[in-house]
């Protein structure tokens, strides 16, 4: 499929004028690497050199309270159970917070932890373990305050449903390292795929080639449709393929299409995704040390995968998540591009038990906390960390504030925070980012004030990260440059964290 | 020059520069996002897009001056060697080639003329262009085709094999192949008369309609669910089923864009033109907590501004939303003023307003029971002669004995110790602390009545506060048991048994037989009416003579739920005379009694208009464009930044007068918009229609970026054969079947698709059409064409959307209570077209084959070609239940093996198999091993009870071919 020329023009901040003798020196944009436009099927003229292979991304979907988990603040729990100050509230929207809400502070301890003596919650033991390897990012900022379009925002750039995700768009620059694997791969847990849907990992407007192939953990085929029917086994199949092949040269002989040749390639490799599927996402091959430093269990089904209503489920003690984050490193270990890992059940409004701070979010961290050490453990004896980045976080942080539109007032189980998309924390690992912490907040962690990091600077890290240049990268579509970190240029690779 | 056009002959020095096609791709590419439409971006007060622009003095120099190269500041900057002046700037990544440079200075010494974006001119019909091989063409088409063939030294592909021209154009128009009954007809003599005809006849078929609804359901972002995070189900598959009618009926394209940009706004309009205006309610509605309405509302206008844009004429109004178009000329001024048209509508991120939609089916149900309603009124309403006076003779019976003998309380006790006390209208106040529970026993004296008459029923009356007065707020009533004594002269009381129990109302699962039935874990109860009055009535089961009642009243439910208010009586006359309501209807009760037929008439009548409002309520209501009353208008103001928060100033409602004035003595609003796009002056309605379907018959369009016909966009790659087409469409009544026919009846299109070496070297994606389309099918066809060789089609022609089988887990979407649930039935078989499409989770089948989620107005499906595609074709129930369908057919087609592997070659291409292609499948049939178990799991995987196992999985390599999933 031939398509028009990405484009590369980019205003740079640096511009000179048609008719001004007043120019500036020149960028240091290599061109020779633009030049090479000539085959149109391979994107080009935006890679750079890469500090990691791939990326594993874990997003929590419904958005921890970065309040009770990175962000320390004694003046918030000086300040608990008072009125909320006016300034906090006048002219802002909140998705549920309505009239004056009482100040929260952590419902759980903080303790320093690792040699950088940051203060990280006591829920997570085990990540504390490990972080000097993170860099943990205080200072993210969002434009969007509900679920869905914060996600969308997160994974595809725009807040409407129909952009491609950030794995669609890093497998459309660098393609696949396996061959026999696709080149994004999405894992979720918790019992519900989040919000905003399919869409997460959908290619948009690119080639559904490069849409994510969600592998599913219950029990069913890894991959839809991966299975011969019963009846027809290994052998049996091969022949099928063998005389499919054999058809389709001579289809090819007669006519002449090119496509044939595609096709009997992709049928070759759809058998040989047969066999390498089921063997990777085999967790069972692993030692049970390397399944206990994950917390993994070979062979679970989550109850809540069947369940009528998971909601009520995804409070067990649910190793879904740490399969997942196992099965995340022998995808990247196999070459896999991108793995997006979705875990549902993060949204604490304290609307009930089964959504509160208080209740809930102890028992997600212990869901995820041994796993996600594990993993960049695990990635780190491997030497794989270096070339793989890690990403952590939700769509936005959470309310210094309590949600008063169920409760008033402190209630056991009815603990929680409103959506805040003003300050949270993410963080990163590995793939060529420095450790530590970046940015910082105000006293009650409502606003940044310091080194705000913007959705589109996040995206332009990633993607810088592996090798692409956030702004030159592009494909044209409806008479737009249609880019990642959108038609702005306000993007910003963050430079402070990068090793 | 654009890669599309590299087959185009090179240009030479000698001829002249053509501006469209030479010089404004390299501006647009190279210099409007700084010199551009754009003055917020503009660099240097310079804009190259037009000739006043560009020659403008700009202190002492000029970046043009005609027929001077050497006077003009492009043509120094763009050959410059210090990076300070070179132009483009070395930063913008983006340097001019030789031949750019070159054709930019032949163009300043040819005189620098401008003209106007191909696009944005009206199309003209040129004269057909004289060809060398003037044999062959058959439609006007062909000449402008094998013009350029020649031009370019191809010369035409020899005419398709008959088997594959009947399956290619089957499948192009109705997106089925041809049915065993065409195939024989056609190739029994295929000649160009009997190909006409066969054509005729699909064009005819309600699947032409099917097909092609597909591509518009594209562009309408169709889907069965409202998308965002609750994604719920919507109920606008009759937007659907309009779609295909209106293509059925070759509804003219006019027709067709106005009933659906402004049906709701004809003099006169039908359900039907209401429908059609769901086309832009297919817009999202997010129904997440804590959402702001206006966000998502603009959020929906500003698709369908854009939706409009890309579909009626191929341009991009995207970036006009927050800052004016950079390329083409749209300021953001002008985005706005065309959004006030759209910015009228009642739908404000919710589902309504809706409209009443039934199909014809239920229209004709609807007027036929209306017509049944008004004949049993009027038989019902049909009085007798004397009626009236015989009415008020009857009625003085009851000046003498009323209806109903209000009882005086003659004592009461409350365990709650609650005071009762009874006023002159004979209604009983509680008043007092209000307590929880409490048990009541009243007793009443039965006044004595004339003539010796008996009661003989008793009725229980709660009045609300509004009307009785008293000091208890309304509050529900909850009587849990009745009991009624009388208390005979002995002193002692007879319980009396009561029967009939009926009510003006009752709370759900607290009836009123619940009163008397025994058991009192409930009784009577009235939420949520308890703010009107209500009353029970209750038949005594024998007669009682004056004297007194005692009445204990067990109100046990708690939370004060008491009689507050309340009056009972007692009557005298018989009990089909004594009806819970509220005012006795004395007319009603006479003439049942005078005309034995009146109750029978009344109850048809009822049973009747009950069927009327059950076939009503069947309908399903549809979300419609619904306008607001003038006095509610919004006023539309530019949003900064494409912020919906951030507003400048007020616009005035315009078109864009580039493309057309806003049409004269018509009203500003959809229905103007609509009539703007249709009329001749616009350049681009019928120019991006033609193009489209164009693309959907050769798998390219004219203009391959069929989404933009702005200066970024393509050139065309046959800009005569374009406007021909277009104006050609406009004067055959925008006729959809017509172009398509124009089309399929070429010389072009019926070329072989054979590809030559030669063709791969120099016309690899073959735009030059020197050899017939050869594509891989859409997604739907590739599951319709599978059941449609297997025999399991279904063949109903619309209605809800359908669940055929996709894997378990797929929908798992949050908060969604909605199932998939595996059809069973025929629903189970049916075209892919009405497969339930969830926006947040699509049928996956369908996604791996390039279909869409409906979340977007999609204008092409760029095809893939994966190894996910080949495990769906060989692994997904519905393809292998197909491949049991075909193998069945195979088997009943003959009794030998090699005849039954030709027949079902045939069943899936039409053509029969080579020699070389049957003994390939006889060795395959031969080679496979296949026990008795495994046979038994084959033939039931492919929902076979008894077969071949042998014969479905030849049908599995089948159904698998390139070629049967190519056109």
């Amino acid at each position: 499929m031939k398509l028009p020329l990405p484009l590369k023009k980019i205003q740079a901040t640096t511009r000179r004028q048609f008719f001004g003798q007043t120019g500036l020196g020149l960028g240091s944009i290599a061109l020779s690497s633009l030049l090479n436009q000539e085959s149109p099927d391979e994107p080009t003229g935006f890679r750079i050199p890469a500090k990691a292979k791939s990326v594993i991304y874990l997003h929590m979907a419904g958005s921890p309270s970065q309040l009770e988990l990175f962000e320390h603040k004694p003046a918030l729990d000086r300040l608990h159970d008072t009125q909320c100050p006016q300034e906090y509230l006048e002219g802002k929207r909140f998705a549920f917070i309505r009239g004056v809400p009482k100040m929260l502070g952590s419902q759980f301890k903080f303790q320093r932890t690792g040699q950088s003596g940051q203060w990280v919650s006591d829920r997570l033991p085990h990540l504390s373990k490990v972080i000097d390897d993170l860099c943990v990012i205080r200072s993210v900022h969002t434009e969007q305050f509900n679920h869905s379009p914060a996600q969308l925002l997160m994974q595809t750039g725009n807040p409407l449903l129909g952009y491609p995700s950030i794995g669609s768009w890093a497998t459309y620059g660098l393609g696949s390292e396996n061959k026999d694997l696709p080149g994004f791969m999405v894992l979720s847990s918790g019992g519900k795929t989040p919000s905003a849907g399919k869409s997460l990992w959908g290619s948009g407007f690119l080639p559904t080639i490069y849409q994510g192939v969600q592998c599913r953990t219950d029990g069913g085929d890894p991959i839809l449709f991966l299975s011969d029917p019963k009846g027809l086994n290994r052998g049996e199949r091969r022949k099928t393929l063998d005389a499919i092949a054999d058809l389709n040269r001579y289809q090819h002989e007669h006519i002449g299409d090119p496509e044939t040749i595609t096709r009997i390639a992709q049928y070759e490799l759809a058998f040989k995704m047969q066999i390498s599927v089921p063997e990777v996402m085999d967790i069972g091959r692993e030692s049970q040390s390397m399944l206990d430093l994950y917390g993994a269990k070979p062979g679970h089904v989550s109850a809540a995968e069947s369940a009528a209503d998971p909601r009520t489920l995804y409070k067990g003690d649910d190793p879904t998540f740490a399969n997942n984050c196992l099965l995340a490193r022998r995808l990247v270990e196999s070459g896999v591009r991108f793995v997006q890992l979705y875990d549902w059940g993060w949204d604490h409004h304290g609307s009930s038990p089964g959504e509160s701070i208080d209740e809930t979010l102890p028992i997600k961290c212990r869901q995820i906390d041994r796993a996600v050490a594990g993993l960049i453990t695990d990635l780190k004896q491997r030497g794989l960390l270096d070339e793989t980045l890690v990403v952590w976080g939700g769509e936005f942080g959470r309310t210094p504030m309590m949600q008063n539109n169920v409760r008033k007032n402190l209630v056991k189980g009815f603990i929680g925070r409103d959506h805040h998309p003003h300050a949270f924390t993410m963080w990163m690992a590995g793939g060529g980012i420095k450790p530590g912490v970046y940015g910082q907040t105000d006293d009650i962690g409502y606003y940044i004030t310091e080194n705000a990091v913007s959705i589109r600077d996040l995206q332009s890290t990633i993607l810088h990260q592996i090798g692409i240049d956030p702004k030159r990268f592009n494909f044209p579509y409806q008479g737009l440059k249609q880019r990642l970190i959108g038609p702005s240029d306000e993007g910003k690779v963050i430079r402070d964290i990068l090793a | 020059m654009t890669i599309c056009l590299a087959w185009l002959p090179t240009c030479t020095v000698f001829s002249d520069v053509d501006f469209n096609r030479e010089i404004r791709p390299i501006l647009s590419k190279h210099c409007f996002a700084c010199h551009g439409f754009d003055p917020s971006t503009r660099e240097a007060e310079l804009r190259l897009d037009n000739f006043e622009g560009a020659t403008r003095d700009l202190g002492g120099s000029f970046a043009l001056v005609p027929h001077q190269p050497k006077a003009s500041e492009i043509v120094t900057r763009i050959y410059s060697d210090d990076a300070d002046v070179l132009m483009p700037p070395p930063e913008s990544g983006q340097p001019l080639t030789d031949a750019e440079k070159n054709l930019l200075r032949q163009w300043i010494t040819e005189g620098g003329a401008y003209s106007a974006h191909w696009s944005f001119v009206a199309p003209t019909q040129k004269p057909l262009p004289a060809v060398k091989h003037s044999q062959w063409p058959k439609r006007p088409i062909d000449y402008f085709i094998l013009k350029q063939m020649e031009a370019e030294d191809f010369a035409p592909a020899s005419p398709a094999d008959p088997a594959q021209l009947l399956r290619r154009v089957a499948l192009d128009l109705t997106g089925l192949p041809p049915t065993p009954e065409s195939a024989a007809r056609f190739l029994a003599n295929p000649s160009s008369e009997n190909y006409e005809r066969e054509v005729d006849l699909l064009l005819a078929t309600p699947a032409y309609g099917e097909h092609w609804a597909r591509m518009w359901l594209d562009l309408a972002r169709y889907a069965d669910t409202k998308g965002y995070e609750k994604d719920r189900h919507r109920d606008i598959w009759r937007y659907r089923d309009w779609v295909i009618d209106a293509l059925n009926q070759d509804m003219s394209f006019e027709q067709f864009t106005r009933e659906q940009l402004a049906g709701d706004l004809l003099p006169e309009r039908t359900d039907d033109q209401i429908l059609a205006t769901a086309f832009h309610r297919n817009t999202m509605t997010n129904e997440e907590g804590g959402t702001d309405d206006e966000e998502f509302r603009v959020a929906a206008v500003k698709d369908r501004v854009d939706t409009t844009m890309q579909v009626w004429m191929g341009l991009t109004m995207g970036c006009a939303k927050c800052h004016s178009h950079k390329y083409d000329p749209i300021s953001i001024s002008d985005y706005y003023s065309f959004l006030s048209y759209f910015n009228q509508t009642q739908d404000r991120d919710t589902e309504s307003p809706f409209h009443p939609t039934p199909t014809s089916e239920q229209a004709k149900a609807i007027a036929a029971q209306q017509d049944i309603v008004t004949l049993a009124s009027k038989e019902l309403n049909g009085r007798p002669a004397d009626f009236d006076s015989k009415l008020s003779q009857w009625k003085q019976q009851f000046t003498k004995t009323p209806l109903w003998q209000n009882l005086k309380l003659v004592e009461s006790t409350s365990e709650a110790e609650v005071v009762l006390k009874q006023q002159d209208d004979h209604i009983i106040l509680a008043t007092g602390n209000r307590p929880e529970r409490d048990t009541w026993t009243l007793t009443f004296e039965l006044p004595a009545l004339p003539d010796g008459k008996k009661h003989r029923s008793l009725r229980i009356e709660h009045f609300p506060k509004s009307i009785a007065g008293g000091d208890w707020a309304d509050k529900n009533v909850a009587i849990r048991d009745l009991t009624v004594e009388q208390i005979q002269d002995t002193g002692t009381p007879k319980k009396i048994i009561l029967s009939n129990p009926r009510a003006t109302f009752s709370q759900r699962n607290w009836e009123v037989a619940k009163l008397i039935n025994g058991d009192n874990s409930a009784g009577w109860a009235l939420s949520p009416k308890f703010k009107n009055p209500q009353n029970c009535i209750l038949d005594f089961s024998e007669p009682i003579a004056a004297g007194i009642i005692r009445i204990t009243l067990e109100q046990q439910y708690g939370e004060g739920l008491l009689l507050a208010r309340s009056r009972f009586s007692a009557s005298p006359y018989p009990a089909e005379w004594l009806i819970a309501e509220l005012k006795p209807n004395f007319e009603e009760i006479f003439w049942s009694l005078s005309d034995p037929q009146h109750s029978a008439k009344k109850k048809k009548y009822q049973t009747e208009l009950a069927k009327l409002a059950a076939l009503k309520k069947a309908v399903t209501r549809t979300p419609v464009m619904a306008e607001l009353p003038a006095a509610q208008q919004r006023k539309t103001k530019i949003n900064n930044r494409g912020n919906f928060l951030d507003l400048g100033d007020e616009v005035t409602p315009n078109v864009l007068e580039i493309f057309g004035n806003f049409p004269d003595n018509t009203a500003p609003n959809r229905l103007g918009v609509a009539k703007w796009l249709m009329q001749p002056e616009n350049p681009l309605t019928s120019r991006v229609m033609v193009n489209r379907i164009w693309s959907r018959i050769f798998g390219v369009g004219i203009v391959e970026t069929e989404e933009d016909f702005g200066s970024q966009g393509l050139p065309p790659s046959h800009p005569d054969l374009l406007d021909w087409l277009a104006v050609d469409f406009r004067e055959q009544g925008w006729s959809i079947k017509t172009l398509l026919k124009t089309i399929v009846t070429s010389s072009t299109y019926q070329q072989s698709a054979v590809a030559t070496p030669d063709h791969l070297s120099r016309d690899p994606r073959n735009r030059l059409l020197a050899r017939g389309p050869r594509f891989r099918l859409s997604a739907e066809t590739v599951r319709d064409q599978a059941l449609a060789i297997s025999g399991l089609l279904t063949k109903q022609v619309g209605g809800k959307s359908v669940m055929p089988p996709q894997p378990s887990g797929v929908w798992k979407t949050t908060y969604s209570g909605d199932d998939w649930k595996n059809a069973t039935g025929p629903d189970r078989y049916r075209r892919g077209l009405y497969t339930y499409l969830k926006r947040t989770s699509p049928y996956p089948a369908m996604t791996t084959f390039d279909a869409g989620s409906g979340e977007v107005c999609q204008v092409r499906r760029i095809r893939t070609n994966t190894p996910l595609q080949a495990l769906v074709t060989l692994n997904d129930t519905a393809f292998l239940e197909a491949a049991g369908g075909l193998a069945q057919r195979m088997q009943q087609s003959s009794q030998d093996l090699e005849k039954q592997i030709v027949n079902g070659f045939t069943m899936a291409l039409v053509r029969k198999p080579t020699p070389r292609e049957t003994k390939r499948l006889l060795d395959l049939y031969a080679s496979l091993a296949i026990d008795e178990e495994a046979s038994k799991s084959l033939l039931q995987a492919s929902a076979l009870s008894e077969g071949d196992p042998r014969l479905v999985a030849i049908a599995n390599v089948l159904l698998n071919l390139d070629e049967t999933l190519m056109k």
